[in-house]
């Protein structure tokens, strides 16, 4: 024990001494989280603003009228702020222009009669510098009501060639728009387990930098090989397992010690909030002893420190990215599934339901997720013949 | 001049036999430029939408409706479906249960649970499934009231289906005034990807090769070159051409390799190589300055990727410099990545000729020239001390 911690110790200290894995454990990552949350910090920012429609339609259009119904009831609705100015097609055109309307809508003169035949018509829409997210709904819900303007002339055309007598037309298009059976939705609430955008930056950062930052511990190895240091070592009274346990034990510290200082200087400088500490600390943990596993790998295949170096970042990088460190995945299916095994990938999700309020309780599966990477990379490393540095 | 053209190609030689390039040069490039292009590119930004039950009508007219409106649909289990809403991997998720399965087989009314995500965008596609859902129930309202209307079932269905092969539907046709839609217009899925990476890396590829030149001075390669026929001039401008021709190499294979493999549209040639020429060109200076004034290669490669990496993200390589705000926007001008972008998306985008792109070709020869001095001048001082 007294070898271990003295080999531990030392290694730790010449670790210290070392520039780059200041470099790479924090100041790296710190600077790329300011730039980033600078960056992108407000392009995040989705809320849905007061919107102002300016629409143009005939005085005598029924139909048109029906459609200006339509987005004028969206004001109060699912969280909407909808006026709707009435202009002509000019006026419309330079509300949008003049930014004092997000969309225009400028139905055709003779609209009502052609949609009704069944004859091609088009509704055009100008969008301007002010519409965002709300200006998408307004225009799902117009071509929503089209799409029921057009099947009501499906169901007279339909009714013409059935020998429906003219008169009672306007009745039955009347009753298979707005009768029928009742389809509603129910709105449920999702829970929310996702990191925030500061957040998410500084824990994408700190997951994929705690890759790098445990590879200087475990190919201290393969250095220690190159120096001549690793042969004289093994010739002292010190069992192998020993100096291969303090090289783990320098990775696991140094990747615990600098994922915690990014994720709580993450925090305090970009107003994150991850959560239960208790529950943080377990996956900073089972993060780093995942991250030290495959260092395990690594030095078993590496034959210098420099193919350490470049595995290592490679690992780091597919890790990294798949796992969500830069720009979240949106995968569904068995690809997700897939990338979810990744220790980036459950180091942020654990860290999302801390932030939304879970507990030690909660992080479960990441633990779980983590904690079987590390039985596989163990396993893996003792299964693939060595040609790495204890050969 | 063969002495320094020696030293470059030197250079270049040793940084295609490092193996780790053979990744980072030719493969990572292409997969960050498949992966952004699939995450960000045209198409890319359409919901996900998932829709759990088992297997019936009104669950495949519903995934149809959804499909037919560039929605992507899933099928997860209820449960699983709520965990990827949670996390953010779908914007909305829609149950059709066994009771409204029958109700709507039965042609009677019925209810499904729907639930938004928290995505910016999930207000837009719960909003897309109100209308598929609308469209189901119109469709189903028609047949019901035709056959109040005294036509048998069958025919109902085969007289609205014949309709609707003569019904032109109402069309909505959206156009856009503003900037952003207008600055974005012209560009493919994977251009942005391409020319971000074309930046990133080519600056990346340069400044890497800073840790040679330190081994090299540490090893003594340096004092030993200079111990021979060779001017400190010659090897300063050997050293600076090599770094030049490496960031020219990636920069040339990106641009063959993703107009081969994506389809990535350059606009006119010779400009977008002109780019790429004065902006290598600040990278080499860029690197034989980092070189020169770090003393250890550990050090130079953390701090070359470091430097990399937030020079690229400040300067619009990994997000759009339109999107970003206007005080960023303006502090991007420090970075040789912005000036090239803007050039690039001129000349891809908006077919700029010579003349357009003058401004930004201007502050990249300014800079590149600034650094190569500045450079050239740290190594010269560096070679003494060396000697």
């Amino acid at each position: 024990m007294r070898q271990l911690l003295a080999l531990t110790g030392s290694d730790l200290l010449q670790r210290m001494r070392d520039k780059s894995v200041l470099l790479f454990a924090l100041v790296v990552p710190l600077a790329l989280m300011s730039v980033f949350n600078l960056v992108f910090g407000q392009a995040d920012d989705i809320e849905i603003k007061p919107l102002t429609v300016a629409v143009s339609v005939a005085a005598g259009d029924d139909l048109a009228q029906v459609l200006v119904g339509v987005v004028r009831s969206l004001d109060d609705a699912g969280g909407l702020d909808v006026t709707v100015t009435e202009v002509d097609e000019a006026g419309a055109r330079q509300h949008v222009e003049d930014g004092d309307a997000a969309i225009a809508l400028l139905v055709p003169d003779g609209f009502a009669q052609a949609a009704r035949a069944g004859e091609p018509v088009t509704v055009e829409a100008v969008r301007g510098d002010e519409a965002g997210i709300e200006a998408d709904i307004v225009l799902s819900v117009v071509d929503g009501v089209l799409d029921q303007i057009a099947s009501g002339a499906v169901t007279a055309q339909a009714a013409l060639a059935e020998g429906v007598a003219a008169a009672d037309l306007d009745a039955l298009v009347e009753q298979a728009t707005g009768g029928g059976p009742a389809y509603d939705l129910t709105s449920g609430e999702a829970s929310d387990e996702q990191l925030g955008a500061g957040a998410a930056l500084v824990a994408g950062q700190a997951g994929l930098f705690l890759l790098f930052t445990v590879s200087f511990g475990v190919t201290g190895l393969l250095v220690d090989r190159e120096s001549g240091t690793l042969a004289r070592l093994r010739s002292m009274p010190i069992p192998a397992w020993v100096v291969v346990a303090s090289k783990a034990l320098v990775s696991f510290l140094l990747g615990v010690v600098s994922t915690g200082i990014l994720l709580g200087v993450g925090a305090y400088l970009f107003d994150a909030d991850f959560g239960s500490v208790p529950a943080v600390v377990a996956l900073v943990l089972c993060a780093a002893a995942a991250g030290t596993s495959v260092m395990f790998l690594i030095v078993r295949v590496a034959r210098t420190s420099e193919q350490a170096g470049i595995a290592t970042s490679i690992v780091a990088l597919v890790l990294g990215i798949g796992g969500g460190a830069f720009f979240p995945v949106s995968a569904t299916g068995p690809l997700s599934r897939v990338l979810d095994l990744n220790p980036v990938a459950a180091l942020l999700r654990g860290l999302g339901t801390t932030s939304g309020g879970g507990g030690l309780g909660d992080v479960g599966v990441p633990v779980a997720i983590m904690l079987g990477f590390v039985a596989v990379m163990l396993v893996v490393s003792r299964l693939v013949p060595d040609r790495g540095v204890m050969s | 001049m063969r002495n320094a053209l020696t030293v470059a190609g030197t250079e270049l030689r040793l940084f295609l036999r490092d193996r780790s390039n053979l990744f980072f040069v030719f493969v990572f490039p292409l997969l960050l430029v498949l992966m952004i292009g699939l995450q960000f590119g045209e198409g890319a930004s359409t919901g996900r939408v998932a829709v759990s039950g088992t297997a019936s009508d009104l669950r495949s007219g519903l995934v149809e409706r959804l499909e037919g409106d560039d929605v992507v649909v899933s099928d997860p289990a209820w449960e699983d479906a709520l965990a990827l809403l949670a996390r953010g991997r779908l914007d909305a998720a829609v149950r059709v249960d066994d009771a409204a399965a029958s109700a709507y087989d039965a042609g009677r009314g019925l209810t499904l649970e729907v639930v938004r995500g928290s995505s910016g965008n999930a207000q837009v596609v719960e909003q897309q499934v109100r209308v598929a859902v609308d469209a189901l129930r119109s469709d189903r309202g028609r047949l019901l009231a035709l056959e109040g209307a005294g036509v048998p079932p069958d025919r109902a269905a085969a007289a609205v289906e014949a309709a609707e092969g003569q019904v032109v539907a109402p069309r909505l046709e959206v156009t856009s005034v503003d900037r952003l839609s207008q600055e974005f217009e012209g560009m493919g899925q994977f251009e942005f990807g391409a020319s971000g990476q074309l930046l990133l890396f080519t600056f990346l590829a340069c400044l890497g090769g800073s840790a040679t030149l330190i081994q090299a001075r540490r090893l003594g390669v340096v004092s030993r070159m200079l111990a021979g026929p060779m001017t400190a001039r010659e090897l300063v401008a050997g050293q600076i051409l090599g770094r030049w021709a490496i960031a020219l190499f990636q920069g040339g294979y990106l641009m063959l390799a993703t107009s081969l493999v994506f389809g990535v549209d350059w606009g006119s040639l010779p400009l977008a190589l002109l780019v790429l020429l004065l902006f290598s060109l600040v990278a080499a200076g860029a690197a034989i300055l980092l070189g020169t004034l770090l003393e250890n290669e550990g050090a130079a490669g953390g701090a070359g990727v470091g430097f990399g990496l937030v020079l690229a993200a400040l300067g619009g390589s990994m997000f759009p410099l339109e999107l970003f705000p206007d005080t960023m926007r303006a502090i991007s001008r420090i970075t040789p990545h912005a000036w090239a972008y803007e050039a690039l998306a001129d000349i891809q985008r908006r077919g700029a000729g010579l003349v357009d792109i003058l401004p930004q070709l201007g502050v990249l020869a300014v800079m590149a020239l600034l650094l190569a001095t500045v450079g050239g001048w740290s190594l010269r001082r560096s070679l003494a001390r060396a000697m």
